[in-house]
């Protein structure tokens, strides 16, 4: 297969990294808090630091097996790697940098293959610029192409557009999809930055604290995480304890601060009587207009709203009993719902977007 | 006795000083920038050892390390037929046991200057030789140049160990600093300041180097 199966176990001082994925064709996004050891994953499987431990594939090819004593040098493992920041060679021009790792190729080959990433990343021309002389999203597209210009399929990325300003971010955030499409590559993608992680992943790996919490396709780790951890990383802002009353056909009956409420998505094997943490997205609550749905109707009233101009975070608190709940909203339909004048609604939880946890008590930040 | 004399010898003992540095202390100058574990900081402080020694110390365990007495000297001797106790190429080992602390030390800052996380790119591309020679030089060379220098001035200068393990044999092994000794000893002021003016020469030629390539390894780091 292309793409990166890892296992792996190190020590950076106090912090130990465990962590076992796997990343296939399309982007896999490492998504985590600073300091959850994405960066430290990233580097072990670039062959750029000594795990303790661990086996290591490249599209196939075993580069790292600790007990069998293989270890390629980062040159050897077919894969490209690009940092947090473009790391150019400041003394090599634009083209002499992107033809740098091509290897088994005469001068004119290299320089040739180097002008074409160049014109691919739309930098047509740039060969004798100096690095000194790009901008920030030049030097960053340049650097893309050095990682990719050797013909890697396997691409590693840590963060590589944090240092930019959002537009410019935008814009390369969309070419990477457009290469990863027409290239068949696989990239392991690195980033703290959640609506990034959202955008590109095909598959998402929640890291936490050295450890992967979760991992699958994207939507299903969004939709549904395993635990209370991971739906607040993904910004499952609404977490709210409950209990299950009664497990029917279609779900689970569960009681939410003296709210009854049905879900239909859960993790494990919750059963009557069981404390659970309940999420849903801030995204997915419903404002009811007209006439309320049958089940998970919830009366509320906006106690505060943020308004962020491409959308609203609403706060709102029950009228009866229930828990509070943060809706987001994008700015058109908080204009036609008129809701800047009406602040009393009806709430609705669709049961397929209530998922249900095993409770877990809540951890301190871990953001170090 | 002139001037000619000993500024060629000098002047070899310092080249052929300053290659042996640049070639046995460059590898160990990146060791030191490059790990952190506990073996580079012993190697790191060991290197400092001949700087703190006294050069005729030095010089005296070079002529045992080099004589008859040492195994090294009996093989070099008897073996390989190479004498190097009072001759140039001696002084010139000598010279470069002293200077070696200066070069590491200054070519290991240069190293340090290098941007970790270009090395990791270049990491990614190329195998390391090819890193060292393309990325890491290009990139440290203002400092390795003011280390060579700083190196080259040092052997030029050396006295103490270098007359231990080679004396003062006119012709042969009387360096600048030996003539400059032996010209005092025998009350001939005229050679001695002869001698000295030429000293002074060499150094202001190698200060002005220095000062441009120490000004080029700083803007090496601000660009």
């Amino acid at each position: 297969m292309t793409g990166v199966e890892a296992t792996l176990a190190l020590e950076a001082g106090a912090f130990r990294l465990d962590v076992a994925l796997e990343a296939g064709p399309g982007v896999t996004v490492l998504f985590g808090p600073s300091g959850s050891g994405k960066s430290l994953t990233l580097r072990a499987i670039a062959g750029l630091l000594r795990p303790r431990a661990g086996r290591i594939a490249v599209a196939g090819r075993v580069v790292f097996d600790a007990a069998r004593g293989i270890d390629l040098p980062a040159h050897a493992r077919g894969v490209g790697y690009a940092g947090q920041r473009p790391a150019l060679f400041p003394h090599l021009s634009v083209g002499g940098n992107v033809a740098f790792g091509i290897r088994d190729a005469g001068g004119a080959d290299r320089a040739r293959t180097a002008a074409e990433w160049l014109a691919r990343l739309e930098l047509s021309g740039f060969e004798h610029r100096r690095p000194a002389s790009l901008s920030g999203g030049q030097a960053q597209r340049v650097a893309l192409a050095r990682a990719l210009a050797p013909g890697h399929r396997v691409l590693l990325l840590d963060e590589p557009f944090s240092a930019l300003d959002e537009a410019l971010r935008q814009g390369l955030r969309q070419l990477l999809a457009e290469l990863v499409r027409e290239r068949e590559l696989a990239i392991l993608f690195v980033t703290h930055d959640l609506r990034e992680a959202h955008l590109l992943a095909d598959r998402l790996v929640v890291i936490d604290r050295g450890e992967v919490l979760q991992a699958g396709p994207r939507d299903e780790v969004f939709r549904a995480p395993r635990q209370r951890r991971v739906a607040e990383l993904l910004g499952g802002t609404n977490i709210l304890a409950g209990r299950v009353v009664e497990r029917t056909g279609a779900g689970l009956r569960l009681e939410i601060e003296g709210w009854e409420a049905i879900a239909a998505s859960w993790h494990g094997d919750p059963r009557p009587g069981d404390a659970v943490d309940v999420v849903i997205r801030p995204e997915r609550v419903v404002i009811r207009r007209g006439e309320p749905a049958a089940v998970n109707t919830l009366p509320a009233r906006v106690r505060r709203e943020f308004d962020y101009g491409t959308n609203h975070t609403l706060e709102f608190e029950p009228l009866a009993a229930g828990p509070s709940l943060v809706v987001d909203l994008p700015s058109r339909p908080y204009d036609v719902l008129g809701i800047a004048a009406k602040k009393e609604w009806t709430l609705e939880l669709p049961p397929t977007d209530l998922h249900v946890m095993p409770a877990a008590p809540p951890r301190r930040a871990t953001t170090q | 006795m002139d001037i000619l004399d000993p500024l060629r010898i000098s002047l070899l003992i310092a080249s052929a000083g300053t290659v042996a540095c640049i070639v046995l202390g460059t590898p160990v100058a990146w060791a030191i920038a490059r790990s952190r574990g506990s073996i580079a900081a012993i190697i790191s402080g060991m290197s400092l050892l001949p700087l703190v020694l006294p050069p005729t110390a030095v010089g005296y365990y070079l002529l045992w390390l080099l004589g008859r007495e040492s195994p090294i000297g009996r093989f070099l001797l008897d073996d390989l037929g190479i004498q190097l106790v009072f001759t140039w190429p001696g002084a010139a080992i000598a010279a470069a046991v002293v200077s070696i602390p200066l070069y590491i030390r200054t070519a290991a800052a240069g190293f340090e200057q290098v941007d970790e996380e270009v090395l990791m790119a270049a990491r990614t591309l190329v195998p390391p030789w090819r890193v060292f020679t393309f990325v890491v030089v290009p990139l440290a060379w203002p400092s390795l140049v003011a280390a060579s220098l700083i190196a080259f001035a040092r052997c030029l200068g050396e006295f103490g160990a270098t007359v231990v393990v080679a004396a003062s044999i006119p012709g042969k092994t009387r360096s600048l600093p030996a003539a400059i000794y032996d010209a005092n000893l025998a009350g001939n002021e005229t050679l001695a300041h002869q001698l000295s003016l030429a000293a002074l020469g060499i150094g202001f030629v190698l200060v002005s180097l220095l000062t441009v390539a120490l000004q080029a390894a700083v803007r090496r780091e601000r660009p």
